[in-house]
């Protein structure tokens, strides 16, 4: 009964006629980042997220939030008309959605996959909402040790599934971790790490190094090949699926959406990797597997269902515990931060309206997306004809506007061109910027539980160890990062490894 | 890979300077924690995770070049075979010539040179579409930060913008 009344007094809030419209820009941006390949969630996010000081943190938030789940949609418009993933979580999607799309079945491809969407994002909502009360009365009895111990869990988790060698990703997240304790120590007000620079003292932005690693080195990485599209033509009709594509769809939604959810919520985890995951449960559980890579809509309405579950999974650690599992959560925490607001247990009952308020808003918002992704279809497909030599240019202008107003300093420009052509090597030569992103967002709070935890138990390091869900993360990190000196491990590591960790 | 994109210990492997760039960080951060004071277990001073971390660096840094020397790595040609890498090469120095410029000459005197250079860069755009992109955006952007937003954008020595 409570919970129906947060949901009634949340839906009071999400339906305020100014977050209505930052909702439907958050879902719109959302689905145009999702649809255009080469710009991410992360680029969107932080390119919008100066735009959000402006209003309230329920505004901001609502909108930051909807551009996420919003590129979960619109990434599979992409896959499966062109063959090329929107974004990250959409990879799978291409391999059937778009042999569906040339055996002239893109109608019912596109419909199953926003509808799927549509119905697992709905479901981890109604997760969302049961769930996370519940894990944040049980997360205000975390300590310092236990907060350390998760954030050191999330970024090995991230480490492993990142794609390639796993030293080279540890050793991103060490510098993360390095750039995040840049400026002034948080306990002894000493500076660090600032040369001199008075522009350094109060640490580099979230905004510039993430827009430099994701915005500035895509459009790099992207000049050096000619893209080429090969963009279905015929005229899409029929995009609600038949009857047999529902029952053969049914099973598929209903795991995917399962997994994607429980993937989500892990530290590390998301939606890349639960639509990898769906899309290799469903081929193993298939009676007849042969038919994936053929335009099998098993393909991709598992997968599809399995990210946008993950994409509402994801909120519940940034949200109960304050802790984000991957680098979009890790922005949506600056959007928080930058508003005055620390998510963790006691936010949902501090701040009960933005919570629920943010909840609602997801509802609403996936019922807009539906709107978005089916009857305005063609829309999408039109955009995808915009020209990259025209898209790249301006893309830079607005990251650097993005940046320039989210400080009203130059230096944050220097800063974000610098970690563009950083970011730009980086990926040439296989180091990943996603570990980077998320130890630099939990940098200073790993110090800082550390040391309280040191201080706390004055010295002793087993108070790690004592503490049973301290010693639990402890134990998954040591097993994950000792793993993969097994070559049965390391394999099955490969399988799983992302291209990026968002 | 052949002999001519993997190599072991030669100096165009480029695991081995990723894992050498990594070490020589790692060394600096450590001695960044000496400098800042490592302070006690039980009571740690400014420097204490950047020494362990820098140590951490280190060890994982080791790891790669440990890696590229048994195993061998990718050459840097390699990295880049196919690929037009000029093209990133040329936006990376129109970006540089535009963080140098942007201070002294302004947010407009400044953009509107660097998207015209872009448009012209990457794959060219002719130049009748070229122009008015170049122009219009800057200023469009420009008109809704100043004058909607009221956000002050850098003007330059000349005041212009």
């Amino acid at each position: 009964m409570e919970t129906l009344l947060n949901v009634g007094h949340g839906f009071g809030i999400a339906l305020l006629p100014i977050n209505l419209l930052y909702c439907f820009i958050g879902v719109f941006v959302g689905t145009l980042v999702g649809v255009l390949p080469g710009i991410g969630p992360i680029s969107a996010m932080s390119l919008l997220l100066p735009i959000t000081l402006s209003g309230t943190p329920e505004s901001g938030i609502i909108m930051m939030a909807g551009i996420y789940y919003g590129s979960m949609y619109g990434g599979s418009t992409t896959s499966i008309l062109v063959n090329i993933p929107g974004e990250a979580a959409s990879v799978v999607t291409c391999i059937d959605g778009h042999q569906m799309a040339k055996q002239g079945r893109a109608g019912p491809a596109l419909g199953i996959s926003a509808l799927g969407s549509f119905i697992a994002g709905t479901f981890a909502l109604i997760a969302l909402m049961l769930v996370a009360p519940s894990l944040a009365s049980v997360a205000i009895a975390f300590g310092p040790a236990e907060y350390f111990s998760l954030m050191v869990l999330g970024l090995v988790v991230l480490t492993f599934l990142t794609q390639g060698s796993m030293a080279k990703a540890l050793l991103m997240a060490c510098i993360g971790i390095v750039l995040g304790l840049i400026g002034l120590d948080s306990i002894t007000a000493q500076p660090r790490l600032t040369f001199g620079r008075l522009e350094l003292i109060d640490g580099i932005g979230l905004v510039p190094v993430v827009m430099g690693l994701f915005g500035i080195a895509e459009v790099l990485i992207n000049t050096e090949q000619l893209i080429k599209r090969d963009v279905i033509n015929a005229k899409i009709t029929q995009l609600l699926p038949n009857k047999a594509d529902w029952k053969a769809s049914a099973g598929p939604i209903g795991r995917g959406t399962i997994l994607g959810f429980f993937l989500g919520i892990l530290p590390g985890g998301g939606s890349v990797i639960s639509s990898f995951a769906s899309y290799a449960l469903e081929k193993r559980l298939s009676k007849t597997p042969e038919r994936f890579g053929n335009g099998a809509i098993e393909g991709v309405a598992g997968p599809e269902a399995a990210n946008n579950a993950a994409a509402g999974g994801a909120f519940i650690p940034l949200m109960t515990l304050g802790i984000p599992p991957n680098v979009v959560m890790a922005l949506l925490l600056g959007a928080f931060v930058v508003h005055g607001v620390q998510p963790g247990p006691l936010m949902i009952t501090q701040n009960p309206g933005l919570f629920w308020g943010i909840v609602a808003s997801m509802y609403i918002g996936n019922v807009m997306l539906l709107v978005l992704n089916l009857p305005l279809i063609g829309m999408w497909v039109q955009l995808l004809k915009l020209p990259y030599n025209i898209l790249f240019p301006l893309i830079i202008l607005f990251t650097i506007i993005g940046v320039y107003c989210s400080s009203n300093n130059v230096f944050d420009v220097y800063v974000m061109i610098a970690f563009g052509v950083i970011g730009y090597f980086m990926r040439k030569i296989g180091y990943e910027p996603a570990p980077l992103v998320l130890a630099f967002v939990l940098g200073p709070m790993l110090e800082n539980n550390l040391r309280k935890s040191l201080i706390l138990s004055q010295g002793d390091l087993w108070t790690f160890v004592e503490r049973p869900i301290s010693a639990v993360c402890l134990a998954i990190a040591v097993v994950l990062l000792v793993g993969p000196l097994l070559p049965s491990f390391r394999k099955k590591r490969e399988l799983v490894a992302l291209e990026e960790g968002a | 890979m052949t002999d001519q994109t993997n190599v072991k210990l030669r100096l165009n492997n480029s695991e081995l300077w990723g894992g050498l760039i990594g070490l020589a960080l790692g060394a600096f951060v450590v001695w960044s924690g000496l400098k800042l004071r490592l302070g006690t277990i039980n009571d740690p001073g400014s420097g204490f995770v950047l020494f362990y971390t820098g140590l951490l660096m280190c060890v994982f840094a080791v790891t790669i070049i440990v890696a590229a020397a048994t195993e061998g790595g990718p050459t840097f040609g390699s990295r880049w075979k196919d690929a037009r890498w000029t093209k990133p090469l040329l936006v990376i120095a129109s970006l540089i010539a535009f963080s140098f410029a942007l201070n002294p000459l302004g947010f407009l005197l400044s953009t509107i040179p660097l998207m015209l250079l872009l448009l012209r860069l990457i794959d060219p755009v002719r130049w009748s579409l070229a122009i008015p992109i170049a122009l219009l955006a800057p200023l469009g952007v420009w008109w809704v930060l100043k004058r909607l937003l009221l956000i002050q954008l850098p003007s330059g020595i000349l005041e212009i913008g």
